[in-house]
């Protein structure tokens, strides 16, 4: 029973073992649940998206966009992962009125084309990954052309990831128009992020963007709009994300803050509910609130109080002060065997009453605007 | 995609999971992998009153006692360990740990007769096995899932992540590493081998799929005059083994990788034909700390 062996009169054996080294597997795999039923799929993507957009102020529609996207992932290596989107927009309409006494309409109702796409490729090396990308948008009027580099780092313990970026863009503006021929903006662009993992449900991220240009930044549309040509800004984006596993849900909570050169300053802030449901529906509703002071050189209604010759001026909507609801829900399904399906829908409402404080810019009309968007997806 | 960690304490080891996703899948996935590995704490401990293995143990002697489909397939595979080792691995040999006491101070070895007197309740071919019962027919017999349970538990945390759609990450059982899948972009994991006599890693080892396992004799043990006696007992014999300070390998699913550590432990010098025949890649580090093995070469330094 308790007999002694020579393990070192293995040759004659040999054959035997080798006959009963399946026998380890297959008892192995007789095991439930060592072995997972399904082999996991290659982490490729590809995803189509159309987005329907719609906005409109009282007693006017203005602009209709209809964007089909396509959207690629695949790992092309060992450690390296291409990503590339591409997207073809439709835009018919006017573009923001002015506020009354202006009413510049930009266009005379045709349908514009934008045809866009970007490449992005990332490295992965053990603690850190690589990433960097290029991307063109291009319309009648409007070209530009961007690439980026970005870098991060991860902590031995992954509980920490710092992010490193940086990104220029050089666009050209040549106005249907005339008024604006050959116009250039040089754009560049930094970012430092930080996410750190507090706890298996909660998971913080923080980012600093900078971001410097030069060049024409005025609407040619507009009967008088004078920017002026340099333009900083330093946005602040802080996102926390808290799991309740007794839910099974998530609650993603964000706040961003945005300095503007031009004065419009803007404090966001974004609540969105993550709940998964049986038979594979995901149910995402969101709010977003945002509040925005007037750039320093937007004017009030009636034009041309307090407007001097020469100095920078503009009556865009945009650069007003005012506070948006955008009040929006997603529903997700997954169908199986890799395939997805995802439906979102957000309202946009802006009035100057709702900047916070109340003190929004007088004399304007609220503006609305709606988002749909049907999205296909399948793992491959 | 982001990389989640979850540490958590089970089966008396430091554990962790990393999973690369997308929150709520990677979070659901890892309730259901850490409630899985308590789960099958819970129901195999020795040190839980009712447990499958103490009720099993309690009948010794006295009767069969009825078992379902998972317990019969982990007792099924003890006996295939049993088998390929020659008897040296054998799931009833924890009463032995009677004669060897680790904690004691100062350390002692057991003598010859009390060696043989435990040997005899160690015992696999007195496990009687019908598909649905198990019985321990000398009373005083016990079995204990101690060197397959871990490994067990690692994979099927793997598998819960899976099967909740995380394909890249890692399940690390107090070192018995089961891969979800390699890093994103197909890179691959970097699994450090503990130095068996040292601080930190010895070699580094990069595995995109399967597992790892590591068998050593730093567990626990004692030293007397200068002569390491560690916690992995040969069956036969009752004896403390020391011909490896540690075997780590490398296999498809970490059930395999673990026994054929374990095993080769035993074996001495016949490990690298045992894991030659079983097909699995491996480092060994000899009682000279000197390593050798089929991905000695190719393991970072």
């Amino acid at each position: 029973m308790a007999a002694t062996e020579d393990t070192g009169a293995a040759q004659p054996d040999l054959p035997r073992r080798a006959a009963s080294s399946g026998a380890l597997f297959a008892a192995a795999l007789a095991l439930p649940g060592v072995v997972a039923a399904q082999a996991a799929p290659d982490e490729g993507v590809i995803a189509l998206k159309y987005l329907d957009y719609r906005d409109w102020q009282p007693g006017a529609e203005r602009m209709t966009v209809r964007s089909p996207a396509l959207y690629v992932r695949k790992p092309v290596s060992e450690s390296l992962v291409v990503e590339g989107s591409l997207v073809y927009d439709s835009m018919s309409g006017a573009s923001p009125l002015n506020h009354n006494t202006l009413s510049g309409a930009s266009g005379t109702g045709i349908t514009e084309y934008r045809t866009a796409g970007d490449v992005k490729v990332t490295k992965y090396f053990g603690n850190q990954a690589v990433g960097v990308g290029a991307a063109v948008s291009s319309e009648r009027d409007y070209l530009s052309r961007a690439a980026s580099v970005d870098v991060r780092f991860f902590s031995e313990d992954r509980n920490r990831t710092w992010a490193f970026g940086i990104a220029g863009a050089d666009d050209r503006i040549d106005s249907v128009n005339g008024v604006a021929q050959g116009e250039t903006r040089h754009t560049l662009e930094f970012l430092v992020g930080i996410t750190q993992v507090l706890s298996a449900g909660d998971i913080v991220q923080t980012n600093l963007t900078y971001s410097t240009g030069h060049g024409y930044y005025s609407d040619p549309y507009k009967l008088l709009d004078t920017r002026p040509d340099r333009r900083h800004t330093l946005a602040w984006l802080t996102r926390y994300n808290h799991h309740f596993p007794q839910l099974d849900a998530t609650l993603k909570v964000a706040y961003r803050y945005l300095h503007d050169s031009f004065g419009t300053d803007a404090h966001t802030v974004e609540l969105a509910w993550v709940q998964p449901l049986p038979r594979g529906i995901t149910l995402t509703p969101s709010l977003r609130y945002t509040t925005q002071s007037a750039a320093d050189f937007y004017f009030d209604p009636p034009f041309p109080r307090g407007f001097e010759r020469g100095a920078f001026y503009t009556a865009d909507t945009r650069l007003s002060a005012f506070g948006a609801f955008t009040p929006g829900a997603k529903v997700g399904y997954d169908i199986g065997g890799g395939w997805s399906a995802d439906l979102k829908v957000e309202f946009y409402r802006q009035r100057s009453s709702w900047h916070l404080g109340g003190s929004g810019s007088p004399g304007l009309e609220p503006f609305s605007a709606r988002w749909v968007q049907l999205g296909i997806a399948k793992t491959f | 995609m982001n990389l989640y960690r979850f540490t958590f304490v089970a089966m008396a080891c430091e554990c962790e999971l990393q999973l690369w996703g997308e929150g709520s899948a990677v979070y659901a996935a890892a309730d259901a992998a850490i409630a899985d590995v308590r789960r099958i704490e819970a129901k195999y401990s020795r040190y839980r009153a009712d447990s499958v293995t103490s009720v099993i143990n309690r009948a010794a002697g006295h009767a069969p006692v009825a078992i379902d489909a998972e317990t019969a397939a982990l007792l099924d595979y003890a006996g295939v360990c049993h088998a390929l080792s020659e008897g040296a691995f054998d799931i009833t040999s924890g009463v032995l740990r009677r004669a060897w006491d680790f904690k004691r101070t100062p350390p002692r070895l057991p003598d010859a007769a009390e060696i043989a007197e435990h040997l005899t309740l160690v015992n696999w071919r007195a496990v009687e096995r019908t598909e649905h019962t198990v019985f321990l027919r000398t009373r005083g017999m016990e079995i204990d899932f101690g060197g397959i349970g871990k490994e067990y538990a690692a994979d099927r945390a793997a598998t819960c992540c899976i099967e909740r759609g995380v394909h890249h990450g890692l399940v690390n059982l107090g070192g018995d590493v089961r891969l979800v899948g390699p890093q994103p972009g197909d890179a691959p994991w970097a699994i450090g081998i503990r130095h068996p006599r040292g601080e930190g890693a010895l070699a580094t080892i990069e595995l995109r799929a399967g597992a790892l396992a590591t068998s050593g004799d730093y567990e626990r043990y004692f030293e007397i005059d200068g002569v390491r006696y560690c916690h992995l007992l040969d069956a036969r014999t009752g004896m403390a083994v020391s011909a490896w300070q540690s075997v780590s390998v490398v296999a498809s699913v970490c059930t395999i990788a673990g026994s054929c550590a374990t095993i080769a432990m035993l074996q001495g010098d016949g490990a690298p034909a045992f894991l030659a025949a079983q097909g699995v890649d491996y480092v060994a580090i000899d009682r000279d700390g000197r390593m050798s093995g089929t991905l000695a070469a190719t393991a970072r330094t």
